[in-house]
């Protein structure tokens, strides 16, 4: 959005600043001040810093609901009339991105950056039997392999956002860099204790096929954030039921505090969206539909519980102590729990996002109930 | 739900899908090398992705057949088919052997502008001085903007094979977005807030880029970043405020370490294809016309003669530090160029010699007959 400069008290001062520059040969007409010139904000260590949502002032805090910003300008710079119409910005209506606390999310993911050479006890891993072992390698490659989709997906969506809605880019971005952690600790691990990588997921829909193929951003956040994240993060938290060492943990630990993050970009946007462009509701409630039958016939990608798949059958493996039949249905038991919570938690995040009469209306997918009610 | 009838025996998931007896384990033998053990770094450096390319899985091959998410070395299923993107699948084409290390390094260096930067001393500036600063950081920020869409655009064009170079790139966008919010933060911070634009020729020649990864790299690296690398080095050694001096001081290894992936990448590149030096050479000179076309506009250059003439009145003065600074720049993109085998300083373009020669884009004006 642009806006115009309005020197008004400081017109005088100005004026003579400028005369006295143009006088030696300088141009000095962008030396003008803005609306806040002048407005100090406490950035203080007693502050608690400068974050992003503290600098929201006058024109540069006005989000505009339609973009026509097409050159790249910061939001609230003054528009240069030849510069060239570089961001052909596919995401230019606020109601498409947004959300209430993408600062917030962002200033949170800078605070929460971890490594995963140095703040995982590599060195508490001890050899473990080998179906254990083969098992978390699995896992481990499953989730490296799927960890691309969510790091290279928002990756395309960031570019197609209008620099005016600059808060979803910056936690897209956060969420690249996390991803990438992700993608590096699963790798670290499946070569951490004397393993490798094992097998590729068999099939495009596996490896997260739809997400890329969304051509809408919500229809892609629905997908990455409140189904496929949204299922890994409720393995994560599992994470103390299937570690071995403390390595495990940690590495579980920290990635489900990322994507508890991605999670909640996703339920803020969808609640943002539904409360202020209802006329999307039925197309959103759609892609639930297609959300929900992956989530109980297996046909959405990312969880890497879904039965008959190498990942669920490490999950059994891993949660039951061995491959052993009667350790496998140990796991397989708990693997059904995990799968329970996953349902949970979902019905949980779409009744957040504010469309949770699909489970009153009898919308909802009628095998969520049995997994809700077990 | 519909309960559906269970034969005696058959076990049933909650929806009713049966759940074989027999688990599929046919996957536990698909792996392309089995019992490697990566090593921890000595002295503390813990587990790094580098240290992972050992025995079977230390090949980085010269091209990546699959257009999908199969990771390095893991065990390809038959049917994964092809996702769409991921078309630069050669080596050249994205390839730094330094990659992995500054991936490591780039995480090891956590900071916010938030809390690392001592925002409490960025006030009390002549007001021509903190408007002039606002205008760089507008300028700052917006190249950093670009930055951030320009690599998080390229990223799903980026083989998955070469994970390196992705997980790099991913600190690299992310360090560019630090880059934005911190020159924000700076415009806000006394209300000053954004003003112009940036001119957008070097925008636009970073952006239209469809030639290539490599061609993006060399000019939003090797000349735009050759420029803000030089400018932040004069702020954290002369900007006006103790908060002016760290904000730089801060960003400068992270635009580091992207000009040594540029540096490291090209190099590679020439080496496996030297025909690839002409066409960047080629590529070299449009984008040298376009960033001084972008210099020949005097918003910026203004306004770094304010801040460094710590005034309107001292722009004289000021002037001759900013000519300073735009000969380095030049000296600093040449010096990149050589590093990776591209040897500029018999082919650079008309106004970045003259640029290189007076540090301004005006030429001298001949004396009065």
């Amino acid at each position: 959005m642009a806006t115009e400069a309005k020197p008004e008290k400081y017109i005088t001062t100005f004026q003579q600043l400028m005369e006295e520059g143009r006088k030696n040969g300088y141009r000095l007409d962008w030396l003008l001040p803005r609306e806040t010139f002048g407005a100090r904000i406490d950035g203080s260590a007693e502050a608690g810093g400068l974050l992003l949502q503290d600098i929201d002032r006058g024109p540069f805090a006005q989000i505009p609901d339609w973009s026509d910003n097409m050159t790249g300008r910061p939001r609230g710079a003054l528009t240069r009339p030849n510069a060239a119409r570089v961001g052909n910005y596919s995401i230019r209506t606020k109601a498409d991105i947004w959300l209430k606390n993408a600062s917030q999310l962002y200033e949170e993911a800078v605070q929460r950056q971890w490594s995963s050479a140095i703040d995982i006890p590599w060195e508490t891993m001890e050899e473990l039997p080998d179906e254990i072992e083969r098992a978390e390698c699995q896992l481990a490659t499953f989730l490296t392999e799927v960890e691309f989709v969510a790091g290279d997906v928002p990756g395309k969506w960031i570019s197609e956002t209008t620099p005016d809605y600059y808060e979803p880019r910056m936690f897209l971005i956060s969420q690249i860099m996390d991803e990438a952690r992700h993608m590096d600790v699963f790798r670290k691990r499946a070569f951490a204790n004397g393993g490798g990588l094992m097998s590729q997921t068999t099939n495009v829909a596996l490896s997260g096929g739809a997400i890329d193929s969304a051509r809408d951003f919500t229809e892609m956040s629905a997908r990455l954030h409140i189904s496929g994240e949204g299922l890994v993060l409720s393995i994560f938290r599992m994470g103390e039921r299937m570690s071995y060492n403390d390595a495990e943990k940690a590495i579980y630990r920290l990635a489900a505090s990322d994507e508890s993050r991605h999670v909640a970009f996703g339920v803020m946007h969808l609640q943002y969206l539904a409360q202020t462009d209802p006329r999307r509701k039925e197309e959103i409630h759609s892609y639930l539909d297609e959300i929900e039958l992956g989530l109980v016939a297996g046909t959405g990608g990312q969880n890497p519980a879904q039965r008959g798949t190498p990942s669920n059958a490490a999950l059994a493996i891993l949660l039951g102590g061995g491959s052993d039949p009667k350790s496998m249905m140990e796991g397989e038991q708990i693997a059904l729990a995990v799968r329970q919570r996953q349902v949970k938690e979902y019905v949980q995040r779409v009744k957040v996002a504010g469309l949770g009469e699909r489970f009153e209306n009898g919308r909802a997918n009628a095998s969520l109930a049995a997994y809700v009610s077990a | 739900m519909v309960q559906q009838h269970t034969p005696p025996g058959v076990r049933r998931d909650q929806d009713g899908t049966p759940v074989p007896e027999v688990p599929d384990l046919s996957w536990m033998d698909k792996t392309l090398g089995w019992g490697v053990k990566a090593r921890l770094e000595p002295h503390g450096g813990g587990m790094t992705v580098d240290a992972l390319n050992v025995g079977v899985y230390s090949e980085v091959p010269d091209h990546i057949p699959y257009r999908n998410r199969l990771p390095r070395g893991a065990y390809p299923a038959p049917g994964a088919g092809s996702i769409g993107g991921y078309y630069l699948q050669d080596k050249h084409e994205q390839w730094a052997d330094s990659a992995g290390h500054l991936y490591e390094e780039a995480i090891s260096r956590r900071w916010a502008t938030a809390t690392d930067v001592p925002w409490d001393t960025a006030h009390g500036l002549p007001d021509d001085v903190e408007l002039a600063i606002c205008q760089l950081a507008t300028e700052l920020s917006q190249h950093a903007s670009v930055e951030t869409e320009v690599i998080s655009g390229w990223l799903q064009n980026l083989s998955p094979g070469y994970h390196e170079v992705k997980l790099f790139l991913s600190t690299a966008t992310y360090d560019a977005a630090r880059m934005f919010e911190g020159y924000r933060k700076r415009a806000m911070v006394n209300g000053g807030g954004m003003m112009l634009e940036s001119p957008g020729g070097m925008n636009r020649a970073i952006m239209e880029t469809y030639a290539g990864w490599s061609q993006t790299v060399l000019g939003m690296w090797f000349v735009r970043n050759s420029l803000d690398t030089t400018i932040l080095r004069y702020l954290a050694a002369y900007g006006p405020t103790e908060a002016d001096r760290v904000l730089a001081a801060r960003l400068i290894p992270d635009r580091m370490r992207v000009s040594a992936y540029a540096a490291d990448h090209i190099k590679f590149a020439i080496s496996k294809k030297p025909e690839l030096a002409i066409g960047f050479q080629v590529w070299l000179n449009g984008v040298e016309i376009a960033q001084a076309r972008d210099l020949r506009d005097p918003v910026m250059t203004e306004a770094l003669a304010i801040i460094f003439g710590r005034g309107v009145g001292g722009m004289d003065a000021g002037m001759a530090t900013v000519r300073k600074i735009y000969q380095e720049f030049v000296k600093t993109y040449l010096s990149r160029c050589k590093q990776a085998n591209l040897d500029r300083s018999k082919q650079l373009t008309p106004p970045f010699q003259l640029l290189l020669a007076t540090g301004s884009m005006t030429p001298p004006q001949r004396p009065q007959a």
